[in-house]
């Protein structure tokens, strides 16, 4: 769901862990501001103030960076 | 009726979306991450889970048509039968390869048997100030480079 500057993504927390998140957040802090809460199953995230004069999908790969941050913790939380 | 194999939800070819889902069951969450890591330089991803099923959202970075974007979809689903293959092969000889790492180390620190692991634990691999350490000597020349311009003096 998106809005002119504002987004929320929802990330499903068996496959998403929310230090990841907020990893992926912090690296995207200077394009948007995020906040994250829990809602169920998921963790909701908030998107405001998204630069629009940026090359590239901001909350598209936010997304891509909350996966791979996923994916790496997991695996080496397992190795 | 219930889907146990990988199927597209939805194709978007005027968006380059699509969306899959697969069952749980089938593939280990592992495995799900690893076909998506190979994707995520061409396109945008986002994981979901619906009951017993995963559901991968999915679009390309730029655009495409629907004869790509179903290649696509069909090339994750090989990434996804490969990576779960991976994950089931290293599982099943975890600790093989936990073994052969072991006496590997152990090998290298002049304990083949890995019995004197404690004792040497701490101990520097090589002893520089041993002349007659192979490292150190390297009586045949090994360790010299054969480039002329890289021989240096020695």
């Amino acid at each position: 769901m998106s809005t002119a500057d504002g987004a929320t993504v929802r990330f499903h927390r068996s496959l998403y862990l929310e230090e990841a998140i907020a990893e992926a957040a912090e690296t995207f802090a200077g394009l948007a501001t995020f906040a994250v809460r829990s809602d169920g199953d998921h963790w909701v995230v908030d998107l405001s103030g998204i630069a629009r004069d940026v090359d590239g999908d901001v909350v598209a790969e936010f997304c891509n960076f909350a996966l791979a941050n996923s994916a790496r913790r997991r695996r080496g939380a397992h190795a | 009726m219930t889907t146990t194999r990988t199927q597209i939800e939805t194709l978007d070819p005027a968006a380059s979306s699509l969306t899959l889902s697969l069952d749980v069951g089938l593939y280990p969450r592992e495995a799900l991450y690893a076909a998506a890591y190979v994707f995520i330089d061409r396109a945008y991803l986002l994981l979901d889970r619906q009951d017993t099923r995963f559901v991968v959202h999915f679009r390309t970075k730029h655009p495409v048509d629907e004869t790509v974007l179903r290649a696509m979809a069909g090339e994750f689903e090989n990434e996804l039968l490969a990576q779960a293959l991976r994950h089931q092969v290293t599982d099943a000889n975890q600790r093989i390869i936990e073994e052969v790492v072991a006496i590997a180390i152990a090998g290298a620190a002049g304990d083949p048997d890995g019995t004197a692991g404690a004792a040497l634990e701490g101990a520097p691999l090589v002893a520089l100030d041993d002349p007659d350490d192979g490292f150190v000597a390297d009586p045949n020349g090994i360790a010299r480079p054969w480039e002329p311009g890289k021989q240096g003096t020695e």
